[in-house]
């Protein structure tokens, strides 16, 4: 019987969902009829109900810019494979200035395409020469010095590309800018690894025990704990600590400056390409630098406000709007100093 | 106006266009699906997001003789949301205070529509995972049997068995919630 309901149900709601009324399907089973129509009902109900739901119109226009950019930018990354027009070109550049920085010559053609734009000639050969530097620097807090500042350059170039409307040029080199900075953040982090690897290293036994009786013999009193040591053992300042606490400081003050940059281009840019900038904004936003998650309860008081202001961001939508009070420069740049 | 075969098989070949158009099609449907999902607006956003960007850089792998569009572009939600629900840990969002009610301007009309999306989320959840899975792409997605069972690998007869028991189920929820 049961089954027999379940291939009327599944019949009867294909039949409505081409159109059929379910008044007409009832009447095809006038036995079932009264086991059919909640049923019938429900799932209609549900199906309609849920179509109420919707995504915003913003975020959809958001993600197809974002996909647009993708699209380009895989595009032009393919394209050095292909034998064509700007195969050569790229290939020659990486070439030139491979040669040209390990030589130390670089004072001509490279000194040169330091400030080309993205449609300008020499502008491959800026691309190469900073390939080129990543290529030889080797140490983590190094990169992600390189990365930020590489970030900020695509910014400017951004902000120019907006300004005068190459609305394409401008999604390409937000998808670059997405990557130099999850390039810097992922070298931050590998710093901050170090950073509690050599904390470990450096903490003696005696700190890494917390039952203070045990290291006390039987028949002494045993003494009270100094406050500080009692609740928290603090954590050894290390120079990798350090280096870490600057990198993350220079990013944030560096995604101040190019957040800065976009929103100024994003007063004087042609409407069409405000989108792009409002993305490159939204991306920087998105990337800043955060701090890995720390399990309550084992950090600082301190570092438990912090985590405490970080989740609260995490909560707020990712896009950052222009007008609200604060700007996405000054936000930054607050969540840097804290 | 080009048929979606035509339209994937164009997509394939790198037409954006056609890949736009694809994105214009199944865009809601995918938002709503991992909303349904996830329980949470931004996290809806974000795999949304994803879900577009790894069908773009996969459509050029897609074959069309496996299975339908619908059920491959599915089957990249399905796997993100299963992947993101691995990655939550304790940290849990509120979900549905950021819902979004849409298109309805009124902030009466928004409200309902909050409680009406909560009540539907809330009633989806007590359903033993298989049957979610099918009630999410058939009554939310609005996908056909056939593509549902190729997303989830299972046969038609399954689904439809899954799909009978599921509205069974989801009946005697919203009932009991409604009578008191």
């Amino acid at each position: 019987m049961a089954k027999k309901l379940e291939k009327i149900f599944n019949e009867c709601l294909e039949r409505m969902l081409q159109g059929e009324s379910i008044e007409s399907c009832l009447r095809s089973y006038p036995k079932e009829a009264a086991e059919l129509e909640p049923l019938l009902r429900t799932a209609l109900g549900f199906s309609w109900r849920a179509s109420s739901l919707q995504p915003s119109p913003e975020f959809k226009a958001r993600v197809r810019l974002r996909l647009e950019g993708a699209r380009l930018y895989t595009k032009q990354q393919r394209q050095p494979e292909k034998p064509g027009l700007f195969a050569w070109r790229r290939g020659w550049a990486f070439a030139l200035t491979a040669v040209l920085v390990i030589l130390f010559t670089s004072a001509g053609t490279v000194a040169a395409s330091s400030d080309a734009l993205p449609d300008e000639p020499l502008y491959p050969v800026k691309l190469a020469t900073e390939q080129t530097r990543l290529t030889f620097t080797f140490s983590d807090a190094g990169k992600a010095e390189l990365h930020a500042r590489l970030a900020e350059n695509r910014a400017l170039e951004i902000a120019a590309m907006a300004r005068e409307g190459k609305i394409e040029q401008a999604a390409i080199i937000t998808e670059k800018l997405a990557e130099h900075l999850e390039e810097a953040n992922n070298a931050i982090q590998k710093v901050e690894i170090t950073r509690s690897e050599a904390s470990q290293f450096m903490a003696t036994p005696e700190e890494a025990v917390t039952t203070p009786q045990a290291t006390t013999a039987p028949d002494e009193t045993p003494k009270a704990p100094e406050p500080e040591e009692a609740t928290t053992t603090p954590e050894p300042e290390t120079p990798e600590g350090k280096k870490a606490e600057q990198l993350r400081q220079s990013l944030g003050e560096s995604t101040s400056r190019s957040l800065a940059a976009l929103e100024n281009a994003l007063e004087q840019a042609p409407e069409q390409a405000k989108p792009a900038l409002q993305r490159a904004i939204d991306t920087i936003s998105e990337k800043s630098y955060k701090k890995p998650q720390q399990e309550p309860g084992t950090g600082t008081e301190e570092d438990e406000g912090k985590h405490k202001d970080k989740h609260k961001d995490e909560t707020q939508p990712t896009n950052v709007e222009p007008n609200k009070n604060q700007s996405s420069s000054q936000k930054i740049k607050n969540n840097s100093k804290k | 106006m080009l048929s979606e075969e035509s339209l994937v098989r164009q997509a394939i070949d790198g037409n954006q266009l056609a890949f736009t158009q694809l994105y214009d099609e199944y865009f809601n449907k995918i938002y709503r699906y991992i909303y349904f999902r996830v329980n949470s607006q931004a996290e809806a956003e974000d795999l949304t997001q994803e879900v577009f960007i790894k069908a773009l850089q996969a459509i050029g792998s897609y074959k069309q003789r496996e299975a339908p569009f619908a059920s491959w572009l599915f089957r990249i939600a399905h796997n993100q949301v299963i992947d993101h629900v691995r990655k939550q840990t304790k940290q849990k969002r509120a979900p549905l205070e950021e819902a979004t009610a849409v298109s309805v301007e009124d902030p009466v009309a928004i409200t309902e529509q909050k409680t009406e999306v909560e009540e539907l989320t809330a009633a989806l959840k007590k359903l033993p995972p298989a049957q979610q899975e099918v009630i999410s792409l058939r009554f939310i997605a609005g996908l056909h049997i056939a593509e549902v069972a190729k997303t989830l690998g299972k046969s038609e007869g399954t689904i439809k068995a899954l799909q009978y028991n599921g509205t069974a189920s989801l009946r005697k929820i919203l009932t009991r919630k409604h009578n008191g």
